[in-house]
């Protein structure tokens, strides 16, 4: 190396001394009689310096120097294509960081694909999986599954930490502690469970995320062995976990160890399940082998009234998945089509860039020739131009990866809960890799197409000479470019219209309810404090009371449940006088306790009786308000008003009838949506008082509907004011300065996050359809001008000889109409063909929408023919004398 | 062999034709042109334009070294010296020389 430095220092000195040599030698041949000759002196000397060069290198070295000096006295050119490869390959490189990151790589867990979601469905009772756990299954499995290397079971809730500062609701999960041998990632900071601490009655300790640790304690190492009062009761720091250690999700703040125990029997189904597989055994043999224990489960629990019920009756069965797919199976479409639109915005890019090397090539064909007549070698000239474009696309790789490290940093905040891991989404070396890698294929691919163009003009240096006209063969390159642009240009902008119409139908969704001016909260009343019903019933109604006092609210009331939260409560419903199982066909039934004025608040609509009224909370009267999609179920074709019902329930021991609490039905309400905006089969709900529900100190038999300790509560106010969330908090503080106010949000914000993850994908494709035309129609224009520029000798003897100039103009767009419509008649095929893969993102509208592809057809073609007005405008103005004398 | 000499053989060849006029001692281009025409009774001519090449060639492998000097009409020319490297050269590829000088005698004497 230091010898090529060496020698490109030299390099004056040595073209001197060859110089003076030279002469040397012509004078002493022309003094001679007998002359030898010394031949062709440029010959001589470009051999004597290749004789110099370390070849191969500095030709190289050259050649890029060259293209760089090429490329900065054309700044136009160079911005725009570095520019437009810069935008696509960024693009490309955002979504694939998403990918890589969600996709590919979803769990930060050791040998993560031998991870399995425990969960079971009933087929008898139309439930295909999302069912859960049982306590008494894990130990079931426990003690007799040879598939599973480990197995936990866990749950997520909310809980209040109070103590030091401003009292917090925050979010944990109880896991029994061998939770870390099935995931296998150690703590960052001190220890993880030990299994005794598990046990009822050990002291509590908690282990906290690396978010909540930073957040709360500063990343303070010294939290360990410290005590936090978490619902009231005293508990022990022990760890910390790593930052991307995030189970079940990212929002979990604590763990807490699972207490669950061999005496409690089968229980319901409270948990979710996570098992480990052992090496070699595939997901089939291990569901295959939990099938077969489940028809155990009536004689493994002798005399439990539940294992007599479960397995036969209801169809019960292991559903077991990849932990993988349970959380990306939803997501995994909706970004690989992502991927593939920004891929063809980076096709379109390529072609545009090509079309501006191919314009670049024509102009330089002349010099070209010049160079191959003077000696040039053809692969010294493929080098020269490769080099031009190796220069570019790696420039637009930095660009791109400059714009996706600010697109990602967007997309990690603002996109959708749904996606998992995305906070941790980051540009790595991965990335930048893949960008590059990008990068080379794409400077070969746009780099090699205008040598072909010009394998003519290598051995045809009589053609480089002035023409008057084109010819007509000489655009069909140029004009196959424009069109393949048209055609994908088309495919995204009909995919985005399609997102955005879907998103549009998805927002008129009636929901049920009236989300204006509605704010709404959790209040979690620790069990420690409020151990009794009676307890947590009279904190309820005394901020019930206090909030309602406050000035701007209308009304408010509690449920245990706000619609798109999910099922919350869900059991099997028995009609009293109906033989019915105790798990009936109609599937699960949402239960949920509510204070009194919730369907007012809300703006629910009673269709037929009455709603929960204050008087039936005050005295525990049992009556039940259910909605339209329950009526539509349970009483297809009665009346259900006066109807009593209740939850399906255990007998207290084998043999006996089950003692139900029977709720009259006095009223009928609108649907709400559970789970999101454009679920198809909705889960009918049942409305009780808060009163009569919650017993917390009930066995698992008696278990009647959802426990009131934690409720959300909703406020309709007149005006939504930051002050009105603190005098909320001052009436809180009434009642109990110990609890925390979570979750504040108004119910539209609910009704944005259920549409989060359309309108996020939406969003994408939209920008990808913006800059897939926007490209498209910098393309058609420059093809356009192009064309053009050529023409204009033609042009002018046209104009001389006295045609009109609106017939030129005619001529210009009907050539490059001709080639817009070929484009979007391939478009539209494409279209069509590909329509199912964007079908399950969409909502209420067809892929084969006909006016989706109308209007973006007309969109495109309206755009287009704008793109060759321009220049044909320019082509009819061109004045004939100038023009002519411009040859 | 003769009959259809390689390209790489006839490069060596001017190569080893350079090499071997030096040994008379140091000149410079003109001259090693022209010692190789009369040695070989004017029927060996140097290539056109293949002698500078060559002679930079050689200097960059270390076989030939360079200096600037007066040539006999007083004017500044650049005179060429074996170096130690350049005669083992040829005593390495004397057996190369002895078939490459048949080859060229036997051209010689057609």
């Amino acid at each position: 190396m230091h010898r090529l430095i060496f020698k490109l220092l030299r390099r004056r000195r040595l073209e001197q001394d060859l110089e003076a040599e030279l002469a040397f030698h012509e004078e002493m041949s022309s003094a001679s009689g007998n002359p030898i000759r010394l031949g062709n002196r440029a010959r001589v000397k470009e051999e004597a310096r290749d004789v110099w060069r370390w070849s191969q290198v500095e030709n190289m070295w050259r050649d890029v120097l060259h293209a760089a000096r090429r490329l900065w006295h054309t700044p136009g050119f160079t911005i725009a294509a570095v520019l437009t490869l810069g935008l696509a390959i960024g693009a490309n490189a955002t979504i694939f960081t998403m990918i890589h990151r969600v996709l590919l790589n979803p769990l930060p867990y050791p040998d993560s694909d031998r991870l399995i979601d425990l969960d079971h469905g009933a087929a008898l009772i139309n439930i295909p999986t999302g069912m859960g756990m049982k306590g008494g299954l894990y130990f079931h499995y426990l003690d007799r599954a040879r598939t599973l290397s480990s197995i936990a079971i866990f749950n997520t809730g909310s809980a209040t930490l109070s103590g030091q500062g401003e009292p917090e609701q925050i979010r944990v999960t109880r896991a029994t502690p061998d939770l870390a041998s099935v995931l296998r990632v150690p703590p960052a900071v001190g220890r993880w469970f030990m299994p005794q601490e598990s046990e009822p009655g050990a002291a509590q300790v908690a282990v906290l995320s690396q978010g909540f640790w930073q957040r709360r304690y500063d990343g303070d190492p010294r939290v360990i062995g410290r005590s936090i009062v978490l619902n009231g009761s005293p508990t022990e720091i022990v760890g910390v976990m790593p930052a991307d250690y995030a189970f079940p999700n990212p929002r979990v703040d604590v763990w807490l160890p699972l207490s669950v125990t061999r005496v409690a029997g089968l229980g319901l189904w409270n948990y979710r399940g996570v098992a480990r597989l052992h090496d070699g055994v595939s997901i089939d043999q291990a569901r295959a082998e939990l099938n077969a224990l489940i028809r155990d489960v009536p004689q493994a629990f002798p005399g439990d009234p539940l294992a007599a019920a479960t397995s036969p009756r209801i169809g019960l069965m292991s559903t077991a998945t990849n932990l993988k797919e349970t959380i990306i199976g939803r997501v995994r479409g909706a970004l690989w089509i992502l991927l593939a639109a920004v891929g063809v915005v980076l096709l379109i890019a390529c072609l545009n860039v090509a079309n501006l090397f191919l314009v670049r090539a024509e102009a330089r064909r002349k010099e070209l020739a010049v160079r191959r007549a003077l000696g040039a070698s053809a692969a010294g000239i493929a080098q020269l131009l490769l080099a031009e474009s190796v220069l570019l696309s790696l420039s637009g790789g930095v660009v791109g990866l400059a714009l996706a490290w600010v697109a990602v940093g967007v997309l990690a905040s603002a996109g959708p809960p749904t996606l998992p891991r995305l906070e941790e989404v980051r540009l790595d070396g991965i990335v930048a890799a893949f960008t590059f890698l990008l990068s080379g294929l794409v400077a070969v691919g746009f780099g090699t197409m205008p040598l072909f163009r010009l394998a003519s003009s290598f051995t045809a240096f009589h053609q480089s000479g002035q023409r008057m006209t084109a010819s007509r063969g000489q655009h069909y390159g140029r004009h196959l470019l424009m069109g393949g642009q048209v055609a994908l240009a088309l495919v995204l902008l009909v995919s985005s219209a399609l997102m955005l119409k879907s998103f549009q139908k998805l927002r008129a969704i009636d929901p049920g309810f009236d989300a204006q001016s509605k704010i709404t909260f959790r209040m979690g009343l620790p069990v420690r404090d409020y151990p009794t019903k009676e307890t947590a019933l009279a904190a309820h109604r005394k901020m019930l009371d206090n909030i309602s006092a406050l000035p701007g609210v209308t009304s408010v009331s509690s449920t245990t449940c706000l619609p798109l939260d999910g099922a919350c409560f869900g059991n099997g419903v028995v009609v009293q006088g109906r033989d019915a199982p105790i798990e009936t066909n109609l599937g699960t039934t949402s239960f949920r306790a509510v204070a009194a004025e919730y369907f007012q608040t809300m703006g629910i609509a009673v269709i037929r009786g009455r709603a929960i009224e204050r008087d039936d909370v005050e005295r525990n009267e049992p009556v039940a308000v259910v909605d339209q999609r329950f009526v539509d179920l349970v009483f297809p074709n009665e009346d259900a008003i006066g109807r009593r019902v209740s939850w399906s329930l255990p007998p207290a021991r084998a043999g006996e009838a089950p003692k139900h609490t029977w709720l009259t039905i006095v009223g009928v309400v609108r649907n709400t949506p559970t789970r999101t905006l454009q679920e198809t089969a909705l889960t009918p709900q049942l409305y009780m008082p808060l009163s009569i529900t919650g017993r917390f100190d009930a066995p698992t038999w008696e278990y009647i509907g959802p426990r009131v300790g934690t409720m959300d509560y909703v406020v309709r106010t007149s005006t939504i004011s930051t002050d009105l969330l603190s005098s909320i908090r001052r009436a809180v503080d009434r009642v109990d300065s110990n609890l925390a106010i979570a979750q504040v949000s108004t119910l539209e914000e609910r009704l944005d996050r259920a549409s989060a993850e359309l309108a996020f994908n939406m969003v994408l494709l939209t920008i990808a359809a913006a800059v897939a035309l926007l490209l498209g129609l910098v393309g058609i224009y420059g093809v356009v001008s192009y064309i053009v520029s050529q023409r204009t000798s033609e042009i002018g003897v046209r104009l001389a000889l006295g045609e009109a100039p609106h017939n030129v103009m005619a001529m210009i767009i009907r050539q490059s109409g001709w080639v817009t419509l070929a484009g979007v008649v391939v478009g539209l095929a494409a279209t069509l063909a590909t329509g199912r893969l964007i079908e399950s993102l969409l909502y209420g509208v067809s892929p084969r929408d006909p006016v989706v592809l109308g209007g973006t057809t007309i969109m495109l073609i309206v755009v287009a023919i704008l793109a060759c007005w321009l220049p044909a405008r320019r082509a009819a103005g061109i004045s004939p004398v100038e023009a002519l004398r411009s040859n | 062999m003769a009959r259809t000499p390689s390209p790489a053989l006839l490069q060596g060849t001017l190569d080893l034709l350079i090499l071997h006029a030096l040994q008379r001692g140091s000149m410079h281009g003109y001259a090693i042109a022209q010692t190789i025409h009369l040695l070989s009774d004017e029927v060996l001519s140097v290539e056109e334009g293949s002698l500078y090449p060559a002679l930079h060639r050689l200097e960059l492998d270390g076989a030939i070294a360079s200096k600037w000097g007066s040539s006999e009409n007083n004017r500044k020319a650049k005179y060429y010296k074996l170096t130690a490297r350049g005669r083992k050269i040829i005593a390495s590829q004397q057996e190369t020389w002895t078939r490459l000088s048949a080859a060229v005698n036997r051209v010689l004497a057609r």
